[in-house]
């Protein structure tokens, strides 16, 4: 058998993980590279591997020159509130599947489910009319709306396989002393369930912080853009493309995002390994 | 304190019927504790009771009112389950006051009646932890103590000391039997320990299958089984049984390993016979009222000493229940004495037409 513990196991593991992190890393690193570059030496026939002469041209353009703010809150108060919707709407509907016996259950989750094997172009062409029908094109709610048809039935399993190992005797417990179903869900399964919710939070969020297509199709107007078209649209159109500054307002616009995962990574790694172990 | 009647209760869950015609008379500050094999339906009736689960049919009365509607926070039950279920986001303190602070109870009062609870529990120095900082023992007590701070009319226990140690088990179980003394309520106690069961109720039902097999004091129950089953169920070890062969003249039959002779006037044809193993003795081979057989195996617990013996022409094992210090030696031919007045009897549906009689009670 192999032996872990020997010499050449450790240096191939140690190879392969170096790979790995490199595969992971060297685009984040390349973003940070170039975003500091001058045009100059961005446009080298052989580029460079670091900056020979660091510049924060690019940040301050897009802070100051481009609508990047706008687009930033734009991209909040979508991937925000279809989060928020999204979240709300799976903890009711996980519950139910999880803790409710009635006719339908099961053919209900796997209907919702069955929406995932759909590639998210196609749906797009169903719902496009569907939108312009109902006034829905060019507005934030309409793109809300498409993102919560495409998280919603992951957010509401991942709720529902979380709440089937809520210990049934908790939730007797609770009716014996006296709580109608909804204070039971709301005074007790709820707040036991934070780490669960804030991952299916976060994945709604990076869900739709992520979008280009729908973003790109649903949203028309400049003002309501949010980030993924708009700094494609700002710094890589037909007429030029200006990779330095795509790479400091991607960076720019990474942040508040890196800080949430950041502040909220030991709910989210707790909310994915939850029931694995005892 | 509550008297709690139940006439023909039923319960299905779609096509399978859990409980079968439960009728069942607990009585004001009673002690009454459900036993049987796992699927008996002990747990579901209590849940039944609690009103966690609706009636299919049947009447539940407490104190004479008709409760098959009545949501459990208006039935003045408190029910301690089997894993706890203390919730993990609460102080023990908030634990306990839940179910007053959603009657509406003001918090003065409630304050009182936790730290009353906690006091007689000895949890009053835990009152601001969480569950998850406290040892199993103590969880139980709070348990136990959310229970208590309700001041119910009847308590349910769903089997309360299974998750705990032996050491632990037993004193919760003193812990319990204490708390009987003091409240006087009205408790009805799911276990499948016998030991808890007879120490504890005043009163035994042996469920099977959906059915009461029989109710009874706990050494009613021991004494005078009402049929196999109930004979089999009560008693550790179990009883040994012995199916009867041939008839050898007046009132003996043939078993493995020699012949018995049974009491005479039984109501029915006796088929087979049932002996505790406390009730025989390891004699030599071939003395008088015995049967022949072999030790096969022997357990020394300290204080007794059980002896596995494999009767002649029987491949099952016949336990007998020895004092801890009888040298036994395995593989050693051995009698087992017999005596007729500690036989039970059954016949062939299963039903007892003699049980034995203890030489103590015989005496009175």
């Amino acid at each position: 058998m192999f032996d872990l513990s020997s010499r050449t196991a450790k240096v191939v593991f140690f190879g392969t993980m170096c790979l790995i992190g490199f595969y992971m890393f060297f685009p984040l690193y390349w973003m940070i590279t170039s975003s500091l570059k001058d045009n100059a030496e961005l446009y080298r026939v052989v580029p460079t591997l670091y900056p020979h002469e660091i510049t924060l041209k690019n940040y301050w353009t897009a802070i100051s020159e481009s609508k990047l703010l706008t687009y930033l809150t734009n991209s909040l108060i979508t991937s925000g509130s279809s989060a928020l919707l999204n979240t709300i709407l799976a903890l009711y509907a996980g519950f139910s599947f999880a803790k409710y016996r009635y006719f339908g259950r099961q053919p209900v989750m796997l209907f919702m489910l069955s929406a995932q094997m759909f590639p998210f172009g196609l749906l797009l062409i169903s719902l496009y009319p569907l939108m312009t029908e109902v006034g829905l094109l060019d507005t934030r709610l309409g793109l809300i709306l498409s993102y919560i048809v495409f998280a919603l039935p992951v957010a509401t399993y991942m709720l529902y396989s979380y709440f089937s190992q809520v210990p049934d005797e908790l939730i007797d417990a609770a009716r014996a002393d006296g709580a109608s179903d909804f204070r039971i869900f709301h005074t007790i399964v709820i707040p036991i369930s934070i780490p669960p919710i804030v991952t299916v939070f976060l994945y709604s969020f990076m869900w739709s912080w992520n979008d280009l297509l729908y973003s790109m199709t649903v949203i028309v107007s400049d003002e309501k853009r949010t980030i993924g078209p708009g700094l494609l649209l700002t710094y890589l159109n037909e007429l030029n493309a200006d990779w330095g500054g795509a790479m400091a307002a991607s960076l720019l616009v990474s942040a508040p995002i890196v800080a949430a995962f950041m502040f909220l990574q030991r709910y989210f790694i707790q909310g994915v390994t939850a029931g694995a172990v005892k | 304190m509550a008297k709690l009647e139940l006439k023909n209760i039923r319960k299905s869950f779609g096509s399978v019927d859990v409980l079968k015609g439960i009728d069942l008379m607990v009585e004001d500050g009673e002690f009454v504790a459900f036993v049987g094999p796992s699927g008996c339906g002990k747990s579901t009736l209590l849940r039944l009771i609690c009103g966690l689960d609706e009636i299919t049919s049947g009447q539940m009365a407490i104190d004479g009112e008709l409760v098959n509607d009545v949501p459990p926070a208006k039935r003045g039950i408190a029910m301690v389950f089997q894993s706890y279920a203390l919730y993990p986001h609460m102080t023990v303190a908030e634990n306990m006051g839940y179910a007053l602070r959603l009657a509406g109870t003001p918090k003065q009062e409630i304050a009182e009646r936790v730290n009353k609870a906690a006091k007689k529990l000895r949890i009053d120095t835990y009152l601001e932890r969480k569950p998850r900082q406290l040892s199993g023992g103590q969880r139980q007590r709070v348990a136990i103590g959310r229970a208590i701070v309700r001041e119910p009319r009847i308590f349910l226990f769903d089997e309360p000391l299974s998750n705990l140690d032996a050491a632990l088990r037993v004193e919760m179980r003193i812990e319990i039997a204490r708390m009987k003394e003091t409240l006087g309520t009205t408790m009805i106690y799911v276990t499948h320990d016998q030991i808890e069961a007879m120490t504890l109720a005043d009163k035994i039902v042996v469920l099977n299958a959906g059915r009461v097999e029989q109710v009874g004091s706990p050494l009613d129950l021991y004494n005078k089984p009402v049929n196999r089953f109930v004979a089999g169920f009560i008693g550790s070890p179990k009883m040994n049984f012995l199916k009867l062969g041939a008839r050898k003249g007046e009132g003996a039959f043939a078993v493995p390993g020699g012949e018995v002779r049974l009491p005479r006037n039984l109501s029915s044809a006796p088929a087979e016979i049932g002996i505790r193993p406390e009730h025989v003795e390891l004699v030599n081979r071939g003395a008088a009222d015995s049967l022949a057989g072999t030790v096969t195996i022997t357990e020394h617990l300290g204080s007794d000493t059980y002896a596995y013996v494999a009767l002649d022409g029987s491949e099952e094992m016949f336990v007998v229940r020895l004092s801890g210090d009888r040298a036994v030696k395995r593989n050693e031919p051995i009698g087992v004495h017999v005596d007729p007045a500690m036989l039970h009897v059954f016949s062939a549906d299963g039903q007892s037409i003699a049980s034995a009689r203890p030489v103590a009670l015989e005496a009175a």
